[in-house]
């Protein structure tokens, strides 16, 4: 008995009606044309079935007779079928052809195929399987994940190739009917570097890519204006060249793993139904899916175990702190050494500790980036059990290490870190939500909400590895005992931020921060600004604590004055008047006190600004404006075209 | 001859006028051709974003709006001005909104926009990138001939606002130094902040501060201090005798602004120059 698979009509219908009347359970006539209910198909679509959806089994089986009546009769021959296990080839076959080929015997033609797999699957499996995965990456991470879709590629009997970009000539494009790319961006917007000839050379050869079929993972980092511009670059590249996208392209985050393995679980089953001839068989594709995900032990499961990252040996010139509490006595030991250079600042010490010298102290971490493995290394604050050695050693070899500067240390590179916890403990910066408004689930559970974008915002603000090594950062602390600490007021000011946070808790946090242990006894945020990205952002959420307090305030106490008269005075002339500021900032008195200290002296008999005149020109002391000595011009001339500062300062800020 | 922009900073027309003296014939003597900007104002100096980050972005992206309109960069003396200037500039290149908020303020009130194309250059990258010490040493008439200290503060030493120079182990002061015939002294201090924002506010703090890198640099055998910024200067010269009142440590020591020890190599002012020397000559001893 014959049972087909599929059955479809091509174009050209003359909707005679002779279909229809033979088998209306499979054939219903449009205005234009017959097709394929969509009962009687997986797919569940109405159409003509182009897409080769196969019959559900029982239909294929219970209407065969009719189906091939149908097309017997059909005036213009366009009703086609296929029989249950006939190669592709066969399906072109007039309704004769198929009768003597029953499913049985084609059933048992060299088709390779694993147990259960339909033979139009095993048609597929039998043609050409090369897959081609390019990957543009800088950092490597493109490239890795390029690797381990090859990997997975082999679960659906495909031969993948993975293929550097850098060097590929465009024409070896043509005539390949799977492609997928991998891509990350650079810069703004800009295609990684051995991306970057592939790209110049298809955009300058177009070459005809009809017959290609292909998706887009793209990597990018969501803060930039042009995310994944490249990996879009491509997609669109590829589209209008005439190929076709099996897939819509992927767009990935910092955070790439979790989007890149939804969007291979989904491209490989779907490209791997791309058949011989570039033809997307996606009636296959759920059997393609089930084939893919089990049961075979000889299928390859994808290899996730993160890549070893390997590097050269380097010698090293090490210079490491000692600091013995029971003497008293510090010093340096210099050590010369050959380490790998992907070695963190950890495993060094830890073969120092082995090999060298046992009684060498230094905190370990439990994982990458523990936030009391803080150390200062070539100047750096950084964490020993995350910073890689290539990345800090200079082109000398030198590597100078020493405890996190701005705390007691205790012994060798182990620094003393209660004062900062005491600190902490004083500041109790977490989260106390009673007493505010609040939310109940229906159980009567308090539940805590906050806005997404505000959420988000929060998690970038806080974003930081070590606040204890935040707090070492500072220069300040060295010299002011009583300073809480950047670490410590951070914390504070983002639980403040947090809307989550109690009323009263807030309010105790702001009066802690504008305390004169608070943000104000920090003298230079520049000094923390400078330690990459966490610095950067640590500065940045001071900086917002005082435009808080500043407000709240009204510009009082020293520090409003200065603000206030700072920006007064620029937008009075557009220059800074230190006169002003002395005066408006130190008031009368404190006039006086520096005359009588000796600094206005030293600048009034020029004993400072070496190099110049004892006294600075005669007409200082006869017009005052000019600067009497060298000390420093009372009235300032305005710069050129000022109406243009006082209308930036109106626009922007009118509180000057 | 090099075109550039000058901005001399917050502090160097109002209060520093050995620094105008010298950046001008230093310039020349170099090829260096400054071009002013007269309608350029302060940058704030990291003291007006405390109250409005905005409006101190405002400020700094119309001065880098005005050199662009010449499509020249800024040279600046200041270290503090160069790493403000850098600040600006990178946030306008990450963040396109914030950009356009910004642009618009300016193109409001100035009718000019700014790009990015127009970037910050500190003397000091700018001499020993774009100069060259070899030219720079040719062209030495005195030889300095002195143990120098240099300082270079914490504003510009970040990643993106120090040239090629290391961020947290710099040395083109002491290459820059050693060009002019003097003898660089290392000392451990040499990025470490000044407190120079709060001087008037935290002085005892900022005192302190000053104290610990002069007397740090004096330890290592310096006989002057030559400061790569205009503001912590004041800290580091005027202040000094109070900075060693204060703390009782050894603070005294002639600091001068890069810009006049170079014009001083150089061969400008030598009048100035034989007084820095007697006066390290009777300090140092």
């Amino acid at each position: 008995m014959s049972v087909i698979a599929k059955v479809w009509i091509e174009e050209d219908c003359i909707t005679c009606d002779a279909c229809q009347d033979i088998c209306p359970e499979v054939f219903q006539l449009t205005d234009e044309t017959s097709q394929i209910v969509a009962a009687v198909r997986i797919d569940g679509v109405f159409d003509r079935n182009i897409g080769g959806s196969l019959l559900k089994a029982d239909f294929g089986k219970e209407f065969a007779d009719y189906i091939e009546e149908a097309a017997e009769a059909c005036p213009v021959d366009i009703i086609k079928f296929e029989m249950t296990g006939a190669a592709a080839p066969a399906a072109e076959e007039a309704a004769a052809v198929a009768e003597v080929a029953p499913p049985v015997a084609v059933a048992a033609s060299p088709v390779v195929a694993s147990a259960g797999t339909s033979d139009a699957l095993a048609a597929v499996f039998a043609g050409d399987r090369t897959l081609t995965i390019f990957f543009g990456s800088q950092t490597g991470n493109a490239a890795g994940l390029a690797e381990k879709t090859a990997k997975l590629a082999a679960n659906y009997e495909l031969i993948a190739n993975v293929v550097d970009m850098d060097g590929y000539d465009p024409a070896s494009l043509v005539g390949a009917k799977r492609v997928l790319i991998i891509t990350s961006t650079w810069g703004e917007g800009d295609m990684p570097d051995n991306a970057e000839d592939f790209w110049q050379g298809i955009n300058s050869s177009s070459p005809t890519l009809a017959g290609l079929n292909y998706s887009v993972c793209a990597i990018g980092d969501s803060s930039y204006d042009e995310f994944c511009k490249a990996g879009v670059d491509w997609d669109q590249k590829f589209s209008a060249l005439g190929a076709t996208s099996i897939q819509e392209i992927q767009l990935c985050d910092v955070d790439f793993d979790e989007p890149w393995a939804a969007w291979v679980k989904t491209v490989l089953p779907r490209i791997a139904c791309v058949d011989d001839a570039g033809v997307f068989q996606e009636s296959l594709v759920e059997e393609m899916i089930a084939y893919g995900a089990g049961g075979d032990d000889s299928v390859s499961s994808g290899d996730f175990t993160p890549g070893t990252v390997l590097m050269d040996e380097i010698s090293v010139t090490l210079e490491l702190f000692r600091y013995c509490p029971s003497t008293a006595q510090s010093g340096w030991d210099t050590i010369s050494c050959a380490v790998p250079a992907h070695a963190t600042v950890e495993d060094l010490l830890i073969c120092i500790q082995q090999d060298v010298d046992g009684s060498l102290a230094f905190r370990r971490g439990t994982n990458g980036g523990t936030p009391t493995t803080g150390v200062r290394v070539n100047g750096r604050t950084i964490l020993a059990d995350l910073a890689r050695i290539s990345d800090l050693i200079g082109a000398s070899g030198n590597l100078k290490i020493e405890p996190a500067p701005g705390l007691p240390i205790i012994r060798d590179l182990i620094v003393d870190l209660s004062g900062y916890e005491a600190a902490r403990a004083r500041a109790e910066p977490w989260m106390r939500a009673d007493p505010r408004e609040g939310v109940r689930l229906l159980n009567g559970a308090a539940v805590a909400t906050m806005d997404a974008s505000l959420a988000t915002e929060l998690h970038q603000k806080s974003d930081i590895l070590s606040y204890q090594l935040i707090q070492s950062m500072s220069d300040t602390s060295s010299y002011d005992k009583a300073y809480e600490g950047p670490g410590i007021h951070l914390q504070q000011w983002l639980r403040a931020e947090d809307p989550r946070c109690g009323a009263e808790q807030r309010k105790n946090i702001i009066a802690s921060l504008n305390e004169t242990d608070g943000v104000w006894a920090e003298a230079d945020l520049s000094s923390i600004a400078r330690y990459g990205s966490d610095g950067k952002l640590a500065a940045s959420g001071l900086n917002s604590a005082r435009a808080y307090l500043l407000n709240a305030s009204n510009y009082g106490g020293k520090h409003g004055r200065l603000v206030k008269w700072y920006g007064r005075s620029v937008k009075w002339t557009g220059n800074v008047n230190e006169t002003t500021l002395y005066r408006q900032v130190l008031g009368p008195l404190g006039l006086i006190g520096n005359i009588f200290n000796g600094i206005s002296a030293r600048m009034l008999l020029g004993f400072t600004r070496n190099g110049g005149p004892p006294i600075r020109g005669l007409q200082g002391l006869l017009v005052p404006p000019s600067g009497i000595g060298k000390i420093p011009n009372m009235i300032n001339s305005k710069v050129d075209a000022h109406h243009e500062v006082v209308s930036l300062f109106n626009k922007i800020d009118k509180r000057f | 001859m090099a075109k550039i922009a000058y901005y001399p900073g917050n502090t160097a027309r109002a209060a520093s006028m050995e620094v105008e003296d010298c950046i001008v014939p230093l310039c020349k003597t170099l090829g260096i051709e400054l071009i002013e900007i007269p309608k350029a104002s302060s940058d704030g100096g990291n003291i007006i974003s405390q109250a409005s980050p905005k409006l101190q972005h405002s400020l700094v992206a119309r001065n880098l709006a005005l050199a662009e309109q010449k499509s020249i960069d800024i040279i600046t003396t200041c270290a503090t001005s160069h790493a403000i200037m850098c600040d600006t500039a990178d946030i306008i290149a990450s963040d396109s909104v914030y950009a356009s908020q910004l642009n618009n303020l300016i193109s409001l009130t100035s009718g000019i926009e700014y790009l990015g194309e127009s970037k910050s250059r500190h003397l000091l990258h700018y001499l020993v990138e774009e100069i060259g010490l070899d030219k720079i040493s040719a062209a030495v008439i005195n030889p300095i001939k002195l143990n120098v200290a240099g300082y270079y503060g914490s504003n510009m030493q970040r990643e993106g606002a120090c040239g090629n120079d290391d961020a947290f182990l710099p040395n083109y002061l002491e290459q820059l130094i050693n060009a002019m015939g003097g003898v660089p002294v290392d000392y451990e201090l040499k990025c470490q902040s000044v407190g120079a924002p709060s001087l008037l506010t935290l002085e005892g703090t900022a005192m302190a501060m000053t104290a610990a890198v002069l007397a740090d640099a004096k330890q290592n055998g310096a006989d002057i201090m030559v400061s790569a910024c205009t503001i912590s200067h004041s800290n580091l010269d005027s202040y000094q005798s109070r900075a060693g009142k204060l703390t009782g440590k050894d603070t005294a020591m002639p600091v001068v602004h890069l810009a006049e020890l170079v014009a001083f190599a150089l061969g400008h002012y030598p009048d100035r120059f034989a007084q820095l020397r007697t006066r390290a000559l009777i300090i140092g001893s």
